[in-house]
């Protein structure tokens, strides 16, 4: 399959998802009710060797659309497009080579071994979650409210982005596990 | 110039992040006024198509809840419908009745024949009095197993039994018409006999007032007959038949409609097929009729039987 084809199947997919499950399921597990995101799993998973013009051009569109689902105006757009201005700098942290040798390669617990993807996946969530919660509540008044709220969403937006990975890798990582 | 243009590739990530942030920020102000969201929402017509696709197939996981729902609502509209339905209030009201003073009488004149002038006046608290004379009750049902091919009698099970306070002898209706009566019950359930079977219905024109009773002729589901209707009646096809509300069927419930008219030269009198207004193969929630005066009504007619 090919690459192009690949993010155009998985970013059908990560739309679907969200907008048909998660966003149905409004989660009120310890706090007010939210939702988690993974769509943002697209923008991670985008081919490495993307440059960063063409990944922030990406992450709009892709904010947009769910903007579109959720009536959010652009508020996803915004959190996508902070996401994928730092996405080289946080791989270049992390990828032991330098990022134009890795040709086609998706960044994923394939390459990366699960630790560092996760670092690498928790960061831009975080920032996404961050921007998100910020502009969703708009307030600081109850900076407390807004800390749980972000940390929540977080916290379950990376569970589901590892059951995600877990369900639709082809071979999770044989190299770390043998 | 060539200056300007390598400052702007310099920072050309830079300036595509800000506009694509500022556009961000555009949308964000103009869908959180209260000018229109225009594009980006969900009554735009791809998100709205896909949005209506989910619901076409999701809106079927619903389904029951919602009927059950439904159901529920109707029988209570059904109940406060037929509550009303079955009373008579009145007041006490005083008049005066006009009185001839012929004394005053003059032969000449019209004006004064009327002594007194004609006043109606109403009592200061006039009692309401109330008359019941029926007093019915709903309990919803779903079918559970329906038969309309037998040749005698034809049984329908439904989901309530005694727990719900149903018993044998219980009429049972639709929402469009008479179902059958209740025969047989358990704990959980209840078995019906109903109008496609030997039992008979008394029933009554809607137009003409001329009654008469209800009988199955074995072989269609759709169709009961009635004989002995006067043939002076101007009948017409598509005639509603109603109940009588003698016997434990609330009165004026639809059976169905005119469907032949057929005169019987032996005896001189119509006999008429009815199409009935309830569906029998597609029958899925009935209304099992409580009525809540038959034991007093029985009792009372039970003793004209030892008299005679």
């Amino acid at each position: 399959m090919s690459i192009y084809l690949r993010n155009i199947i998985r970013f059908a997919l990560l739309i679907l998802i969200q907008v048909l499950l998660l966003n149905r399921i409004p989660l009120n597990w310890w706090a007010p009710p939210y939702i988690a995101f993974v769509y943002p799993l697209f923008i991670l998973l985008l081919p490495i060797s993307t440059s960063t013009n063409f990944l922030m051009v990406f992450a709009f569109f892709t904010g947009l659309t769910m903007d579109a689902f959720m009536n959010t105006g652009g508020i996803h757009a915004m959190a996508c497009v902070a996401m994928a201005i730092s996405r080289k700098r946080v791989l270049a942290f992390l990828l032991p080579q330098r990022l134009s040798e890795y040709q086609n390669a998706t960044p994923g617990p394939k390459i990366m071994s699960w630790g560092s993807f996760l670092t690498y996946a928790a960061i831009l969530m975080l920032l996404h979650n961050l921007i998100y919660t910020l502009i969703e509540v708009w307030t600081l008044q109850s900076f407390w409210y807004f800390v749980v709220k972000t940390g929540i969403t977080f916290l379950t937006s990376m569970l589901f982005v590892v059951i995600y990975l877990l369900l639709f890798t082809k071979s999770v990582n044989r190299k770390t596990f043998d | 110039m060539r200056k300007f243009l390598l400052l702007i590739r310099r920072f050309w990530t830079l300036i595509l992040f800000i506009t694509l942030e500022v556009i961000s920020i555009y949308f964000i102000a103009k869908s959180r006024s209260t000018q229109g969201i225009d594009v980006i929402n969900s009554a735009n017509a791809t998100v709205a198509y896909f949005y209506q696709k989910e619901q076409n197939i999701v809106s079927y996981f619903n389904l029951k809840r919602v009927n059950t729902e439904l159901l529920n609502e109707n029988t209570a509209l059904r109940n406060q419908l037929f509550y009303r339905q079955s009373v008579d209030t009145f007041k006490t009201v005083s008049a005066k009745i006009p009185v001839f003073d012929y004394s005053k009488i003059d032969r000449n004149q019209d004006s004064n024949i009327l002594a007194q002038p004609v006043t109606m006046t109403i009592a200061e608290n006039p009692p309401l009095k109330v008359v019941r004379y029926a007093e019915y009750e709903f309990i919803p049902a779903r079918v559970i197993n329906n038969s309309i091919s037998n040749d005698r009698i034809n049984f329908i099970t439904i989901n309530q039994g005694s727990e719900a306070g149903i018993k044998p002898g219980m009429s049972v209706v639709s929402s469009v018409g008479i179902v059958g009566r209740v025969e047989h019950v358990s704990k959980h359930f209840a078995t019906i006999a109903s109008v496609l079977s030997n039992r008979k219905v008394s029933a009554r024109l809607k137009l003409h007032e001329a009654y008469g009773q209800i009988t199955w002729v074995p072989g269609h589901p759709d169709f009961v007959q009635m004989d002995d209707i006067a043939i002076t009646l101007p009948i017409k096809l598509r005639d509603s038949v109603l109940t009588t509300g003698f016997a434990s069927f609330p009165a004026n419930i639809p059976v169905g409609t005119v469907s032949r008219i057929d005169t019987v030269k032996s005896n001189n009198t119509l006999s008429l097929q009815i199409r009935l207004a309830t569906n029998f193969r597609t029958l899925a929630f009935v209304y099992v009729v409580v009525d809540g005066m038959e034991a007093e009504k029985e009792k009372l007619e039970k003793k004209n039987q030892s008299a005679r």
